[in-house]
């Protein structure tokens, strides 16, 4: 070989052993009188994972005996390399689970209850939360996790559009709808105000679109015991038969386009979204080119609903000792932090935080935690991404107008049962 | 300068449709938010290196120094491992009459048939086994074990006149030494074609990087610059200057080297 | 004598690395995957259970999975228009710049090589941001506003459009060598004959260039049957499953879903399919 490409073998080879000897003295200073490491990983990416690490860093500074890395991607691949560590035994000492997804976990028991760390002298105090948040990280009569957040779907107007269209009230203030009514018609004198393309109101995330839609109309995805699915009821069949409407047969609203709808808004084309309250810094850094302001969505239906979830503080399975201690410190300067991690885009879920002077100024975060008394989780099942992908398919397929609600949802029907038997069939009993 | 045929402007104009998406990621990364969301012309308005300093600036975020070296680091080693198994197994294979050597050439080249995907699932569990999954070995070690470099020498080393080898032979020479003084030294174009298809084929990857790595400091450029896309979904200013800093030294080398390259890949697709 | 050393066991040595990552990471895997494909392995199993076997089962389903048709009818598709679109173009792009000499020639080549180079991640995105209808650049330059992901049709469209920017290079420069290996003498037998444009192209260029194409036509099947990244980053299936490839249903089952059984089951049904594409293929041109 020549000479040259000899040396660039030899300096790789040096290369090789340079980065072999730094993981083993990774490994080799791990001793005794070093600070406990907690891994703490979570699918925080984007502005709020920047306050997050903000957080961390406090928690390192002020507690030099626990030192915290975290560790984030997307929420799609998070959870499924979270749980390829888990059963690799690679599990982080803390994370974070969706209330939602939370059953996943649990059941292939690598979460460890909280139950013994709560309380009036624990971490947390139970009282100190709504009960139907609390509830949502409970299951077989356990505790799994602290509720960090709650982050609700609520109604982000535009303002100016709104004065355009003259929906404003008698002090001249834009006025955002609360009823049915009052919604179609805001879309009608919406529609086409910032130019042709200009819409009242646009299906951003399907998913939670409709969710509410069929939550407010008394439907669900599944019984009461989780045996049997529930998503082409008639309930469910007239909310999404509403929502298709509003596209097909009204044309209040454009062909679903996913994300670009967001953006619609954000160029001041689109006079409604329904949205999370995450969304947040995505608008504030319009720096004042969007006028706009939030507000709980309207009663479309027969009862108040709103589609939300929870991100969950969790602990690995089986531990304990030095690292159960760090962690308890560690998810309690979280929880007790919530209003720094709220600013970014969320709502704080013990109720003593939002009685708060701070919570108070924070605009959005304050209309949509007006929801919370009936947020609407999703269906804490096991299978839950499995089911979703067959859910979020149905609906797409209706409000594209390719099948009917009826259909799209009986076959959705089909394939969830049929995901059902065979999570149930496998493990030999029911969840 | 010679008139353009009319042959030569379509040409052109193709050359220019396949050139002006690689500039536009460049140019587009120097434009504000504003003017991305609202697209007003191939140039930028008001050149900003705002989102460059943001991707620059949080490292603790963005570790985009840590998946450029890991990348680096991966290929280099995958390139390294290919040249030296593939030649000795292909030198054995071609030169040394072994028994059985003509089924096993056969069977390697079978292999060749198989789409990596198939591998996926299994690898994946066999990498976890060994205690393998996120980290470089991942990666390196198993695209060690592709047919197509010992094929590309085998053909290669077949083409060498044997009267160089049997006169070393005389002189003493272990087979060895042939392989090392002989085979290596008059294959370099072949082994110069294998070094850069290998290179690329390992930067480039994408589903093996996504699917063995879990923690984010063990990425590969390929995948970190995907997983920025979809946290990052509306800062396009944000993903695009990254992709520049991803794509720059990849550019850069091809620049370089675009007639070996360029050659390796015409000579391989020849050796039929 | 030298027979006897050459057939020295040492010189098996030779082998032994490059076999071994062969047996481990390649023939192993392989039969390890059909085994997998048998069983009922579930990634996300209850604590304490165990893989069962199940026969046939994994592929039973698989036949009986309309997700699995549909995203075999989505392959199916995209290698139907993409590798004909592909090849055809490359081979009108080499012929091109086979016709022209000098340097200008060079940087042709250099420039439609190029795209080959980005990685897919960044070609994805790159295009993603293209393709947005509200703010995408082909919408803005264009007259009429175009659905570009935003239907199933147009996104496969969308898909196979951005497939050819990206991969044409490849086969332009293999096709390219081949033109350059035609002697000149063929050409000017054929000018003798009378043969001028189109005819030369058809009675000379095309014969002379099978092998060639062929290899080039085989490669990128295989690689189109594979196809993953593209969608995985522009479109992640949708829309309506519109571009679901078979790969990213694999992927899905397999590492989203953690049915490792049935994913391995579908990857050797799709190898199969592979299998017997090349095989009509190499036998199709060959015979001609």
């Amino acid at each position: 070989m020549t000479y040259r490409l000899r040396l660039l073998a030899i300096l790789h080879l040096a290369l090789s052993l340079c980065i072999l000897s730094v993981t083993s003295c990774d490994r080799s200073s791990s001793t005794v009188h070093s600070p406990v490491k907690l891994r703490f990983w979570n699918g925080f990416t984007g502005p709020d994972g920047r306050t997050m690490l903000a957080l961390v860093k406090q928690f390192n500074e002020s507690n030099p005996d626990i030192y915290v890395t975290m560790q984030r991607m997307d929420w799609g691949l998070y959870y499924n390399k979270l749980f390829v560590a888990g059963i690799g035994g690679r599990a982080p000492e803390v994370f974070v689970v969706h209330a939602d997804s939370l059953a996943r976990f649990t059941r292939a028991n690598f979460v460890r209850p909280v139950d013994d760390l709560v309380g009036k002298n624990g971490i947390v105090d139970p009282s100190d939360f709504d009960e139907n948040v609390w509830h949502a990280t409970e299951r077989d009569g356990k505790h799994w996790a602290v509720p960090l957040d709650i982050h609700l779907l609520g109604m982000f107007y535009n303002r100016a559009m709104f004065r355009k269209a003259g929906i404003v009230d008698a002090k001249g203030e834009p006025k955002p709808p609360t009823n049915r009514e009052e919604f179609i018609d805001d879309l009608r004198k919406l529609k086409g105000i910032n130019g042709p393309d200009s819409w009242g109101f646009v299906y951003t995330w399907q998913r939670t679109n409709v969710y509410t839609a069929i939550r407010q109309n008394g439907g669900d995805m599944f019984n009461a015991d989780h045996t049997k699915t529930t998503i082409n009821s008639p309930q469910n069949v007239e909310a999404l038969q509403w929502c298709a409407d509003l596209v097909l047969k009204e044309k209040l609203a454009p062909a679903p386009q996913d994300f670009d709808a967001w953006v619609g808004f954000l160029q001041g084309k689109v006079g409604i979204a329904f949205e999370g309250i995450y969304m947040l810094p995505d608008l504030r850094k319009q720096d004042g080119k969007l006028d706009y302001a939030a507000a709980p969505v309207p009663l479309l239906f027969k009862q108040p609903a709103a589609w939300a979830n929870s991100h969950s503080l969790c602990l690995r399975a089986n531990l304990s000792g030095p690292e159960l201690e760090a962690a308890k410190r560690f998810v309690k300067f979280l929880s007790d932090h919530t209003l720094d991690w709220a600013a970014a885009g969320q709502i704080p879920v013990r109720k003593s935080l939002r009685a708060s002077e701070r919570f108070q100024h924070m605009n959005e975060q304050r209309e949509f935690a007006k929801e919370i008394p009936y947020a609407a989780y999703f269906p804490a099942v096991p299978y839950n991404f499995e089911y979703m992908t067959e859910y979020e398919y149905g609906i797409e397929k209706a409000l594209r107008g390719s099948q009917t609600p009826q259909q799209a949802l009986d076959s959705a029907a089909v394939k969830i049962t049929r995901i059902m038997n065979r999570f149930n069939g496998d493990s030999g009993a029911t969840p | 300068m010679r008139k353009w045929s009319p042959v030569e402007i379509l040409v052109f104009l193709v050359a220019l449709a396949c050139i002006i998406p690689v500039a536009l990621i460049f140019l587009t990364a120097f434009k504000p938010d504003s003017e991305i969301i609202q697209f007003n012309g191939f140039f930028p308005h008001e050149w900003t290196l705002t989102h460059f300093r943001e991707v620059l600036g949080r490292p603790e975020e963005i570790p985009i120094f840590r998946w450029l070296f890991n990348s680096v680091f991966i290929s280099s080693s995958v390139t390294l491992l290919v040249l030296t198994v593939d030649s000795m197994a292909a030198y054995a294979l071609s030169r040394l009459n072994l028994r059985g050597g003509k089924w096993i050439f056969a069977i390697i080249l079978a292999t060749m048939m198989v789409p990596g995907q198939i591998l996926l699932v299994p690898v994946y569990l066999i990498l976890s086994k060994l205690h393998w999954l996120d980290t470089p070995w991942a990666l390196i070690v198993p695209a060690g074990a592709g047919a197509f470099g010992v094929f590309l020498l085998h053909q290669f080393f077949k083409g060498i006149p044997r009267e160089l080898e049997e006169a070393a032979m005389i002189d003493g020479c272990s087979s060895w030494e042939i392989y090392w003084r002989i085979m290596l030294p008059l294959s370099k174009p072949a082994l110069a074609t294998l070094a850069i298809f290998t290179f690329i084929g390992s930067w480039n990857s994408f589903t093996e990087p996504l699917v063995f790595l879990d923690s984010v400091e063990n990425y590969t450029l390929p995948v970190g610059i995907a997983l920025f896309q979809s946290s990052y979904a509306n800062e396009y200013g944000l993903t695009l200057a990254a992709s520049v800093i991803c794509t720059l030294p990849i550019i850069v080398i091809f620049l370089l080297f675009h007639k070996h390259i360029i050659k390796g890949i015409a000579t391989a697709g020849l050796k039929e | 004598m030298t027979r006897g050393r050459r057939r020295s066991a040492w010189n098996y040595l030779f082998l032994a690395p490059y076999l071994s990552i062969f047996l481990v990471f390649l023939v192993i895997p392989l039969l390890f995957g059909l085994w997998i494909s048998f069983q009922e392995y579930e990634l996300a199993r209850k604590a304490g259970d165990v893989p069962q076997f199940i026969g046939l089962r994994n592929y039973n389903d698989a036949l009986h999975d309309d997700y699995f048709w549909k995203a075999l009818w989505v392959t199916t598709k995209f290698v139907i228009f993409s590798v004909p679109i592909t090849i055809i173009s490359a081979l009108l792009i080499s012929v091109g710049i086979e016709s022209i000499r000098g340097k200008r020639e060079q940087a042709y080549r250099v420039a439609i090589f190029l795209p080959t180079m980005i990685t897919i991640s960044v070609a994805g995105i790159l295009w993603r941001w293209f393709y947005n209808s509200e703010f995408g650049v082909f919408n803005a330059i264009l007259p009429v506003k175009v659905p570009w992901l935003l239907t199933p049709n147009w996104a496969m469209t969308s898909t196979i459009i951005m497939t050819l920017w990206w991969t044409v290079g490849g086969p332009v420069v293999i096709l390219l060598a081949g033109l350059k290996q035609i002697p000149e003498a063929y050409y000017e037998a054929a000018s003798i004959d009378g043969a001028v444009g189109w005819r030369k192209f058809f009675f000379v260029t095309l014969p002379l260039l099978r092998n060639v194409l062929l290899f080039v036509t085989v490669i990128s099947v295989i690689g189109a049957w594979q196809i993953f990244g593209q969608p995985f980053i522009m479109t992640a299936g949708g829309p309506e499953r519109g571009t679901l490839v078979l790969v990213l249903y694999i992927y899905a089952q397999a590492f989203n879903n953690f049915h490792m059984g049935y994913g391995a089951a579908m990857s050797w049904l799709l190898f199969l399919i592979i299998v017997v594409f090349s095989v009509i293929q190499f036998r199709v041109m060959r015979e001609r």
